[in-house]
């Protein structure tokens, strides 16, 4: 094999993505252009069959289901795809790790507006200081429910996304309501 | 709801002589999961599925396969081993990089996209676009007080250092000083000890709310961790027995001239040492500027031996 | 410490190979094929260790690496990692094993009887010096037994259960695709069954019997009978999408089934691997029987052994030493001159000069 391989166009997209993920996952608070507009390409980049998914949307479960992922109740999921987040009930039970396992914790997705609503403080790592934002469209009442859920290092770690933007919201970073 | 039928055309793909980056898409995808939980709880050792890889294990498999992930055709690459890129392994690594990806690679630590590295941390600041990737051999920083790797998990689950401060504190009874070479044991983000990966103990504090993302990958003990940009990473240290990084502060380069950053010590014949930076592109870029040709110089996380604050 | 000396680097580590491959000469399909024939029982090992059942892959794998196995494995595993994972096959029951050799040394004879099949277990050692000096080693035809021994044979332990003699592991219902595969998923402890056993099926022969060989002298608690070893060919049962099973092929796979008293009942160890390898079997079924319970650090406890017979990451790890290690060393060095400094200031006793490392 002489010549490098080329990338695909999945391949391309794939590694856009998830450059788009972790570096907002490194820097909370901090906006960042995804791709492509939606959950899809993230799916993409993440889910396989080794996922247990739970996925709240129904137009995109057919996506999940392509990828062989198996289809989870919350508790058992280790990928959560909420789409817009209406009500804060059956959150209680996302899976948080366990103290031998953090790792265990989800990794969420959540559709929201960044740059209106709630203003919000987060310090913590990824923050040399602190990041002021505003997110939007999440119920009231997510903000401490998020801080019931988190014992540190267990907890959740959530991606919030506005059509191609993305914003990183790992478990570590604080947040507080201004 | 539709959903797309499998068949085993589905389930497979088409063939390619080999992916690009080598690593098919089923362990890049592992890959990324683990590092977003890797950043996700700041220097907390990530199981993850390590694939084999064409080269040996404890080579720096860890690290390649973090690499293999970011990889893409424009992303630059350096690649280093002790300090230098001459090293054969670095050299082999950085020829692997390139010929499954086709991404170009550099010495210069300024022009580098993504830095993968064993046991050093470049002497020139890392800005916030530039990845490091340390190979790491053993990622547990308890298992010289404990080797078996279930009590240690426990231990770090709880929080139970005691025993770590304990042995730190058998040396400076014993040989009035910590013992410790590389591998400095830090805290991280206040809550996890981490291993930093066998860098010297004068690299460790440039990992303290650095600019840049830091990758930590252990191919064949199969943990990630990683140091997120501005994260407190500090040694662990007495209060009334502080920290003490390589005394190489007035070492001078012989073949560059540069003062004051990690040395390699090339014993010479007359029973005398000489000394060359260990950051060899560093040292290239001095020769060059003392021969007089353009090159840029970043700003270095020491100056005059002492680290900037 | 210039832009030549890293190109010289690479020069270097590209004519280390050729050397390397210089000594072997040209591979050839046909040394390839020879390698396959010549040498089965190698072929299995290679195969087993690199859980890829795929005699030609493993013979240009030996043939690449000179013989030399752990970089044959890693070939083998390097390619077998980048490959989709298209299905998961049917689980195989014991009965249905086309069953080459199988015997007890549990009982004189058991219900399907002992096959003693293709073994050089009662030969004499003797090497065959002469074949060096010019004579043929024709291998003498083998005379058809009289009744052929059943081709399907029940397991040995499946009749001490239903005699109330042995605790079988309890039926697993995980369904085929659920199963933890070691490929896909760090091992964490405590392991999985799944885990143990694969993790088992793919260590190094060599190490599985050093440890396993520790439990027999008396490391371990139990003390090995071999209830059953197999050797055997295993029908690849898969599901098409559209619902039709068909044989994907046959694979050679061996198993040891072990047991020790307890009390008033009989332990089970068990281990099988793709390939023949009745040493391995054996030992690994010995590590598994006696698991449970051993004390950690000690060699039959599963952290310990699991880690300490997984052979890519035991070798690799073993050559690692050879890289250099001057920046580490220089850092330690640092730490014990400072160290000596303080400690003479302290004493004014020493004069000695100190060493250079």
């Amino acid at each position: 094999m002489r010549t490098a391989p080329t990338p695909s166009r999945e391949e391309t997209r794939a590694n856009a993505t998830f450059e788009a993920l972790i570096w907002s996952m490194s820097r909370p608070g901090r906006l960042r252009d995804l791709p492509e507009r939606g959950e899809a390409q993230i799916i993409e980049a993440l889910i396989d069959r080794e996922c247990h998914v739970f996925c709240a949307d129904p137009l995109l479960m057919p996506k999940v289901l392509e990828t062989g992922a198996r289809i989870a109740a919350l508790a058992g999921a280790d990928h959560v795809f909420l789409g817009m987040l209406t009500d804060l009930d059956g959150l209680k039970s996302l899976s948080t790790g366990s103290d031998l396992y953090p790792d265990g914790g989800a990794s969420v997705v959540i559709r929201a507006r960044l740059g209106e609503g709630s203003r919000l403080r987060l310090t913590g790592p990824g923050i040399e200081t602190e990041e002021c934002i505003h997110i939007g469209g999440v119920p009231e009442g997510f903000w401490s429910l998020r801080r019931d859920l988190i014992q540190y290092p267990m907890g959740f770690d959530v991606f919030f996304i506005d059509g191609a933007r993305v914003l990183g919201l790992p478990r570590s970073t604080k947040v507080e309501m201004l | 709801m539709s959903v797309t039928p499998q068949s085993l055309k589905t389930l497979s793909r088409a063939w390619e002589p080999m992916s690009y980056g080598f690593l098919d898409a089923s362990a890049k995808r592992e890959m990324r999961r683990k590092m977003i939980k890797a950043v996700a709880v700041p220097g907390c050792q990530m199981p993850y599925a390590s694939r084999e890889v064409p080269m040996a294990r404890g080579w720096g498999t860890g690290g390649l396969q973090v690499s293999l992930t970011l990889i893409r055709p424009n992303m630059r690459i350096k690649v280093i081993d002790q300090g230098a890129d001459d090293s054969v392994n670095a050299a082999s690594i950085r020829h692997f990089l390139a010929r499954v990806s086709g991404a170009p690679t550099t010495l210069d630590t300024l022009q580098a996209d993504l830095i993968q590295s064993r046991h050093r941390i470049p002497e020139e600041k890392l800005n916030e676009d530039q990845i490091l990737v340390l190979q790491v051999p053993n990622p547990e920083p308890l298992r010289p007080v404990q080797p078996n790797m279930s009590v240690a998990r426990q231990m770090h689950a709880d929080a139970d250092y005691g025993r770590m401060w304990l042995q730190l504190y058998e040396q400076i009874v014993r040989s009035g000083r910590v013992m410790q070479g590389a591998s400095y044991p830090s805290m991280v983000n206040g809550r996890h000890v981490m291993t930093p990966s066998p860098i010297p103990r004068w690299d460790v504090p440039k990992l303290n709310m650095a600019q840049h993302l830091t990758i930590l990958s252990a191919g064949r003990e199969k943990r990630i961790f990683a140091v997120p940009p501005y994260t407190r990473v500090e040694p662990l240290v007495f209060d009334d027995v502080p920290y003490k990084v390589e005394e190489h502060h007035d070492l001078t380069c012989s073949r560059s001239g540069a003062k004051g950053f990690f040395m390699n010590e090339i014993p010479q014949e007359d029973g005398s040492s000489a000394y060359e930076l260990s950051d060899s592109g560093f040292g290239v870029k001095h020769i060059q500027q003392g021969i007089g040709d353009a090159v840029t110089l970043g700003k270095t996380w020491y100056e005059n031996g002492e680290m900037v604050e | 410490m210039a832009y030549v000396a890293t190109r010289g680097g690479e020069q270097a580590i590209e004519q280390a190979e050729r050397l390397f491959r210089a000594e072997m000469g040209e591979i050839t399909p046909e040394r390839v094929a020879e390698i396959k024939t010549a040498l089965p029982y190698l072929i299995d090992r290679v195969m087993g260790e690199a859980s890829l059942y795929d005699e030609d892959l493993a013979a240009l794998a030996l043939a690449q690496a000179g013989g030399d196995l752990y970089e044959a494995v890693l070939l083998l595993r390097a390619w077998r990692t980048t490959q989709p994972r298209l299905h998961v096959a049917r689980p195989i029951d014991q009965g249905t094993l086309f069953t080459h050799r199988r015997i007890s040394a549990a009982f004189k004879d058991i219900p399907g009887g002992q096959v003693l099949g293709p073994t050089l277990d009662y030969s004499h050692r003797i090497i065959a010096t002469d074949v060096l000096e010019g004579a043929r080693y024709i291998p003498a035809p083998v005379t058809p037994a009289a009744t052929p021994a059943p081709a399907h044979q029940p397991s040995v332990a499946a009749w001490q259960a239903e005699n109330d003699l042995v605790e079988m592991p309890g039926f697993d219902e995980t369904a085929p695709e659920d199963i933890p595969d070691v490929t896909r998923e760090p091992v964490l402890f405590p392991a999985t069954r799944a885990h143990r056993l694969q993790s088992l099926a793919r260590a190094d022969t060599g190490a599985t019997l050093a440890l396993g060989y520790a439990a027999m002298r008396g490391y371990g608690q139990a003390h090995p009978t071999v209830n059953e070893l197999r050797l055997c060919e295993a029908e690849i049962i898969v599901t098409h999408p559209k619902g039709t099973a068909f044989s994907a092929g046959r694979v050679k796979v061996s198993q040891a089934e072990v047991v020790s008293k307890k009390g008033d009942t009989l332990e089970l160890g068990f281990a099988a691997t793709l390939g023949w390898n009745e040493v391995k079997c054996i030992s690994a079924a010995t590590l598994d029987l006696n698991s449970k319970g051993a004390p950690k650090g000690s060699p039959t406890e599963e952290e310990f052994y699991l880690y300490h017979t997984e052979g890519v990451e035991s070798s690799g790890f073993c050559i690692h030493f050879k890289l250099p290690h001057y920046v580490t060393f220089q850092s330690s060095l640092d730490a014990m001159r400072s160290a000596k400094k303080t400690s003479k200031t302290a004493e004014k006793t020493s004069t000695s000069k100190e060493p250079a490392q």
